[in-house]
């Protein structure tokens, strides 16, 4: 009886394990900076779309945008989680201000960049997830929020977009410390 | 003076990069020109006729305040170049430059440091053999930039040494390649050059590597092999060409078989009448009397037609009564008992012999005497048929008569014998020729028909002896050939004839 009891417990604990919600089982470590270049690339293509119209893709209000601006002196100076939190808030600001967007009527070929766009923040997080970077963290009430710059234009919003990937998104995973371990 | 040292080989590195890139920049439509080597942003313009003006380099990041940067100047040909170098250039922002010349806006332009990376040439490159035919393995090191091992691209330039037309293979982020399709045995020339992506960073090709050189293996054709080889070859070759000789002869006729031509039965039809047999037979008709009669083999019997009925009442009696003159003559003679009592032998002989004495005259000759059932074309009275009768019925049915003997080399005097050891009647019976009395004339030496109703009786056609085949073998004998020669002395003996030579008309050969 008693053994019966033991193999039914067992069974019922394998079956919560794999249906068990909330927390996925952690991501593999995604260390081949290819995957980032595939988002730059369609980023790039986003920013030559906007570019081409200036006049129809003005809009009267201003955007938040992340800064870009890297000096490989400051950079280097900075820590793992000074670096990450710097990309996390950048990232947090581009997918809120570019999904401002999507409300507006755009042309049909811009609304598809901006759900990229969109689409690839979001992965850039997963796989941020996956090199277990810190996500990102609001600042408390009172507290400075990092530095934004104001964008007058959805074209200079998509020049922010794709220079903000190539930059302080892309250094901060190839020194992802998950991807160098091992090495000396 | 360590400074100015310093100073002038900063100076002869950037004019070394800027002697290399003032090709590429050609096409460069911006007047200002920059490039990133290393960290640092070195922009440039060029002025003609440098008239003493005091330029000025201004620059600014995101719109922020403005800074001046030192010109520097570089004498050339015939222009002068101006350029100011920005240390530790920040990237992945924008940077606003003005040229300012006497205190004016001269030129002004907006770009990412970024996107303007000239890099350093590859380093260490080498040139090696793999040991397979045609290839050589290059590799080499990237220049020495952080962040961006794998944001480049090379190119591989290699060209027979002393010749201009070089290949070039693009490689990306691999810093080795192979190459393929080489000649064996050839030294090689190899460069490299290396440029960003441009996904993350984007610029100018750099400079070429120093060539390196490297020979190519030669080719890997064992001798031995190459020797073993031709020497199976050669043995082969011996061995076909001794079958070949050996049955040459066979192989020839195989190949190339004789084809069987008629032309030297019909003498001059092809050559002088051109096919046309027509003229030919008109020509030649005298002389196919003369020609010899053919032989051939016994599967092939001619038609015969049966043109009339002749009936030789009038023969027998003449023969019965000679025979019972030579009975009486010859009792004691052994040639009796070899005598049996057939009514037309004698007169069989007597015609026989008279054909051979005059072959013409019996052209008109009569025929045998019909006895059994079978088709008579002519009615008519027998009597007058008497004279009708052909001389080569007579040795037809002698041959009829006969079912031991085989060949017609029998003489004279063998002809009873032949007649008694058959003993199987006379032919007369069994068969007929039958000649039409009216036909013959018109038709004149045309044609000779005869149908021989063959009901049972055991015609002889057996083939001849070897040495008459061997005989015939050499007058060349054709299964086919019928000849319809209207003298009556033609002998379809067993369906064979004998040629001859002679012009004349035989009779069989005895």
């Amino acid at each position: 009886m008693s053994f019966f009891h033991l193999r039914l417990f067992a069974l019922l604990l394998m079956v919560l394990e794999w249906t068990r919600p909330g927390l996925s089982s952690p991501l593999r470590p995604i260390c081949d900076l290819r995957v980032l270049d595939h988002f730059i690339k369609e980023a790039w293509d986003a920013e030559a779309a906007m570019r081409a119209c200036k006049d129809a893709c003005s809009i009267a209000t201003n955007f938040t945008a992340p800064l870009t601006r890297v000096d490989f002196d400051v950079w280097e100076a900075m820590n793992i989680e000074e670096q990450a939190q710097e990309v996390q808030s950048g990232l947090h600001v581009l997918n809120e201000t570019i999904s401002s967007l999507q409300a507006s009527n755009q042309t049909d070929v811009l609304q598809s960049h901006i759900d990229a766009s969109i689409s690839n923040i979001a992965s850039i997080r997963q796989v941020l997830r996956s090199l277990s970077i810190p996500e990102y963290v609001p600042p408390a009430s009172g507290g400075e929020d990092k530095e934004m710059q104001n964008v007058s234009s959805i074209s200079e919003l998509f020049q922010v977009h794709i220079n903000f990937l190539r930059g302080k998104v892309r250094l901060l995973l190839a020194n992802a410390p998950v991807c160098h371990q091992g090495v000396s | 003076n360590y400074k100015s040292k310093i100073r002038r080989k900063k100076i002869f590195v950037l004019t070394c990069a800027l002697c290399t890139l003032a090709q590429l920049l050609q096409d460069e439509t911006e007047h200002i020109k920059c490039f990133v080597e290393g960290k640092d942003l070195t922009c440039f313009w060029e002025e003609r006729n440098n008239l003493h003006h005091q330029y000025t380099f201004t620059y600014s990041y995101e719109n922020k305040n403005k800074m001046a940067c030192a010109v520097s100047s570089l004498l050339a040909s015939n222009k002068t170049i101006f350029f100011c170098k920005l240390p530790k250039t920040p990237f992945f922002t924008t940077l606003d430059v003005q040229v300012l010349r006497d205190g004016r806006m001269l030129y002004t332009r907006s770009l990412n440091a970024e996107n303007f990376l000239f890099l350093d040439p590859p380093r260490n490159l080498t040139v090696m053999s793999s040991g397979k035919e045609g290839q050589l393995n290059v590799s080499w090191l990237p220049p020495p930039l952080k962040y961006m091992d794998d944001s480049m691209i090379y190119e591989v330039r290699y060209a027979v040494e002393g010749s201009n037309m070089g290949k070039v293979e693009v490689v990306k982020v691999s810093t080795m390649l192979v190459l393929l399709g080489l000649q064996s045995d050839t030294r090689y020339k190899v460069w490299v050059r290396v440029k960003p992506d441009g996904v993350a960073y984007k610029g100018y090709w750099s400079a070429w590597t120093e060539p390196v050189f490297g020979v190519t293996p030669p080719s890997d054709v064992d001798p031995l092999i190459v020797l073993l080889v031709l020497f199976i070859g050669l043995i082969l070759c011996l061995l076909s060409l001794t079958v070949i000789l050996s049955h040459h002869k066979f192989l020839l006729k195989k190949l190339w078989p004789d084809i069987p031509t008629p032309e030297h039965k019909f003498p001059g039809l092809f050559t002088v009448y051109k096919g046309d047999f027509k003229e030919w037979m008109s020509q030649n008709n005298g002389s196919m009397w003369g020609r010899s009669v053919h032989v051939y083999t016994e599967e092939l019997p001619s038609l015969l037609e049966v043109l009339s009925e002749v009936s030789r009442t009038s023969h027998d009696t003449s023969q019965r009564e000679e025979e019972e003159e030579k009975e009486s003559e010859s009792s004691d003679s052994g040639l009796t008992d070899r005598w049996r009592d057939p009514p037309h032998a004698h007169w069989l002989m007597e015609q026989l012999r008279a054909l051979q004495e005059n072959p013409e005259s019996r052209c008109q000759s009569s025929l045998l005497q019909s006895h059994d059932t079978y088709v008579t074309l002519n009615q008519g009275d027998n009597e007058q048929q008497v004279d009708d009768v052909f001389e080569e019925t007579l040795p037809l049915q002698t041959l009829f008569t006969t079912t031991g003997t085989s060949s017609l080399s029998t003489s004279h005097s063998d002809l009873g014998s032949l007649q008694q050891s058959s003993g199987s009647g006379r032919l007369s019976s069994q068969s007929s020729f039958e000649y039409p009395n009216h036909t013959w004339a018109p038709k004149g030496p045309g044609y000779a028909y005869m149908a021989v109703a063959d009901s049972g009786v055991s015609m002889d056609y057996r083939p001849m002896s070897s040495s008459r085949i061997a005989e015939l073998g050499r007058h060349r004998m054709y299964t086919n050939d019928y000849k319809n020669e209207i003298c009556p002395h033609k002998w379809p003996l067993s369906g064979q004839y004998i040629k001859s030579g002679s012009e004349s008309c035989t009779g069989p050969v005895w």
